[in-house]
């Protein structure tokens, strides 16, 4: 290669090694404003919508006492709850023989193990949680009221256990009555334990083929408010019978029957409940949420189109006004809004999806306005134009909090919390809009 | 053979397609239209510009194109590395840019026709604002992110033809380009707000007539005056009309003394009218330069220019002055041409100044 070749080939490598730097830029210069900066920058505006909740209601009966997930177990006076289910039947005879001869035995209980979990077990706000297992008659169902359960709860428990005593074991387990801990959840406050029910105190009736309905009193140092976990939540009590076969008067253990029948037979709740004496929850010209069964408030938004089309979202707040509880609870609650997927007042479907708003939790009745963030919500009614800009407003019994989402349960709570609507001219819900408005580029 | 200087041109023309086909910008055009574009060729401006009115290769005048003995395609390119101090807060810059393109050559009948691209306005910019705003009664610590990138681009058909010492031409413009901007505001709590990214993009459209002479007088002399006129400037977002603004009358006047053939001065002024294009904040202009040429294989260009611009707050026009000097090189018999140019600039005003250095490059080739 001549010297002239290489020389026409730095020239040409040159020029591309400066191309290639002429692909790098950094235009970004001190800025000063207004002086130095584009004219008609990002500018934020708030807003109070005022009117921006219209047609709103309150409907009752969506989730009842026998659907909800949780039981509640209320001792505070006027609230009062009692957690009820009846098991289901069990084989009451077995085989003595496989073969041609068909005698059976009728099984003999020794104990019975009941798994139940105590949610909501607040032991600094309790202390000596203390169950009070009470046995009831098996013909309990959805009509069963407090009053009609009276004379069952007024007579001796089969047992009583003290939750905390036995939490605080560090081996879990009381060798004396046989209950164990089987998880400890301090954070959720959940405890999920089996109790060692024997003689007399399994309750068993043969007549009635194993069914065994019981209720449940919680008391403590302070009137608690807990609950218990519900079949819905596949948390249900569920009784385990230990049993022998009787063999022409011979217990047998049925491992030991040529059909090895198992130890021990579970029983899961056919049915679960809980009874309160807490008052009826009646509608007014107020929003109502919470209750048993769960009441609910549809809100409907009116967001001026100007605002959902031209403008950038940055937060949206729902105020509410509180005017007074209908029933007032020790427990902490928190609102909940959902959007619907379609408008149907009282029948609307509920979207089911993690877009959901939540308002700080409190107990009782909040000393201030509530409000909720929405900024989510309003930012997919913006970009879907199509989507109901209707919600549904529910009181829900605060189970947990995590870093981001609070969860909690419908029906979980006998409170319930009026709420100024829009029939109230001073007090109407609102919401508090901050928004940026679409930038007029181009015009200097 | 022009093909030892295609592998030039061609990366040249890679690095157009990367960066965008715009002028130097500056902080002082982002309050207004942007920031003008100059006209000229890199040999034109390593004499601050000063022979452009004369140089074929640059786009300033219409008459100039007909010193285009042969088709001729010229492309220009530039790095700038720019500092702005303002108020003591300092910033550094690079941009990149190839303001123009142009192809041109004779027609018929002594008519030389050329047609080419250049930046009229520049208005690209990148500010980061960081500030509080009052929200629900408490101060909200945001950053805002502003840029826009693009510009207005002159689409150029123009026109020449000698007549004995005369040289009239005389051109027709379209204004074109877009400009997407991009405004980004972000909140420190952002768990109670969300962030904000607003984007559009800036359509334009104008249009222009152009006219120029060139007189020689005798042998050493030459004296050039242009005229151009632009119609408003129409911007459109999403075809709808969000802005008109008045475009400047631009006329100016040159002189070129070539005492010796190896040696030539200049001189020119130009005016151009843009206190109407915008609000309080748009000046009209005067822009002045001289420079001088010595040698011809490999020549020295010098020369300084100054003036002022046409955006800019605080009631007072901005000021600018640069010193510039290059060489070039004729390649393969004449076919093919490489100018390098350095510029200093420096630009003062309303508390910002603003320092350059430019490198250009201009490629030419004449097939």
């Amino acid at each position: 290669m001549s010297g002239r070749d290489l020389r026409r080939g730095a020239v040409v490598l040159a020029v591309g090694g400066l191309a290639a730097l002429a692909c790098f830029e950094n235009p970004t210069s001190p800025a000063q404003c207004p002086t130095f900066c584009p004219v008609g920058g990002l500018e934020t505006v708030e807003s109070l919508l005022s009117t921006a909740i219209e047609r709103d209601s309150s409907f009752a009966g969506y989730v009842q006492a026998h659907q909800a997930p949780v039981l509640i177990a209320s001792s505070v006076p006027g609230v009062q709850s009692r957690p009820i289910w009846v098991s289901l039947p069990i084989d009451t005879r077995f085989r003595i023989d496989t073969g041609t001869d068909t005698t059976t035995g009728p099984i003999v209980v020794d104990s019975m193990k009941l798994t139940v979990t105590v949610l909501r077990a607040d032991t600094a706000a309790v202390h000596n949680l203390r169950l009070s297992f009470y046995q009831l008659p098996v013909g309990i169902d959805t009509a069963t009221t407090f009053a009609g359960l009276a004379t069952a709860f007024a007579g001796t428990p089969l047992r009583t256990v003290n939750v905390d005593s036995l939490a605080a074991l560090s081996s879990r387990r009381d060798t004396v009555t046989g209950d164990t801990v089987l998880a400890l959840d301090s954070a959720h406050n959940r405890v999920a334990l089996r109790l060692k029910f024997t003689g007399s105190q399994t309750g068993f009736s043969a007549a009635d083929s194993g069914k065994l309905a019981l209720g449940v009193i919680a008391t403590g140092d302070n009137p608690p408010s807990i609950a218990l976990g519900s079949v819905e939540t596949g948390l249900g009590a569920t009784a385990w019978w230990f049993y022998r076969v009787d063999s022409a008067g011979k217990l047998i253990r049925p491992d030991s029957l040529p059909l090895k029948a198992p130890d021990s037979l579970p029983a899961p709740p056919s049915f679960d409940s809980f009874v309160f004496d807490a008052p009826p929850v009646t509608l007014d010209s107020n929003l109502t949420v919470g209750g048993v069964p769960s009441i609910r408030s549809l809100l409907r938004f009116n967001l001026p189109r100007g605002l959902r089309d031209s403008t950038q979202i940055i937060r949206a707040t729902l105020q509410l006004v509180p005017a007074g509880a209908a029933v007032t609870t020790t427990d902490s609650v928190f609102l909940r809004v959902k959007r619907l997927l379609a408008d149907l007042g009282a029948k609307s479907p509920v979207v089911v999806d993690t877009l959901v708003a939540s308002s700080p939790p409190f107990a009782g009745v909040p000393s201030d306005t509530v409000r909720i963030e929405m900024t989510t919500l309003f930012r997919l009614w913006q970009a879907d134009t199509n989507a109901v800009t209707a919600v549904y407003l529910s009181l829900l019994r605060l189970d947990r909090v995590d870093s981001i989402h609070l969860s909690g349960d419908e029906a979980g709570t006998l409170a319930a919390l009026r709420l100024f609507s829009s029939r109230s001219s001073a007090f109407r819900p609102s919401v508090r809009l901050t928004y940026v408005p679409r930038v007029k580029f181009g015009a200097p | 053979m022009t093909y030892r200087i295609l592998p030039g041109l061609a990366a040249l023309l890679a690095g157009a397609a990367a960066a965008s086909l715009q002028g130097q910008d500056s902080p002082f055009g982002i309050n207004g239209l942007g920031t003008p574009g100059r006209f000229e060729s890199a040999r034109a401006r390593a004499t601050g510009g000063a022979f452009a009115a004369f140089d074929p290769l640059s786009a300033l005048t219409d008459a100039s194109i007909a010193g285009l003995g042969r088709l001729t395609a010229i492309a220009t390119g530039t790095t700038s590395y720019l500092s702005d101090d303002l108020g003591g807060a300092s910033a550094s810059r690079r941009a990149s840019r190839f303001p123009l393109f142009q192809v041109g050559g004779p027609a018929w009948s002594r008519v030389v026709l050329a047609a080419g691209v250049s930046t009229y306005l520049d208005r690209t910019f990148h500010v980061e604002i960081e500030d509080t705003v009052t929200l629900a009664g408490s101060r909200q610590a945001i950053t805002d992110n502003l840029s826009g990138d693009g510009g207005v681009t002159d689409i150029r058909v123009v026109a020449a033809r000698r007549f004995g010492r005369l040289t009239l031409g005389a051109g027709l413009h379209l204004l074109s380009g877009s400009t997407r901007f991009q405004f980004v505001r972000n909140f420190t709590d952002t768990s109670s707000y969300g962030d904000v990214a607003q984007t559009g993009e800036v359509a334009y459209r104008g249009s222009g007539g152009s006219a120029s002479a060139i007189l020689t007088v005798g042998r050493q002399l030459e004296l050039a005056g242009f005229w151009r006129i632009d119609s408003r400037l129409r911007s459109e977002e999403n075809g709808e009309k969000v802005a008109t603004n008045d475009l400047p009358t631009t006329y100016g006047g040159a002189i070129r003394w070539r005492p010796a053939p190896e040696a030539a001065v200049a001189a020119s002024v130009t005016y151009r009218g843009w206190a109407s294009a915008a609000d309080s904040n748009a000046y009209n202009t005067t822009g002045w330069s001289a420079g001088a040429e010595f040698g011809r294989t490999v020549p020295l260009r010098v020369g300084v220019r100054g003036g002022t611009l046409p955006f800019g707050p605080g009631g007072r026009a901005p000021r600018e002055t640069a010193f510039a000097a290059g060489t070039g090189r004729v390649f393969a018999g004449g076919r093919g041409i490489i100018d390098v140019t350095v510029e200093r600039l420096r630009r003062t005003g309303a508390g910002l100044t603003e320092t350059a250095w430019t490198v250009l490059f201009g490629v030419a080739v004449r097939p």
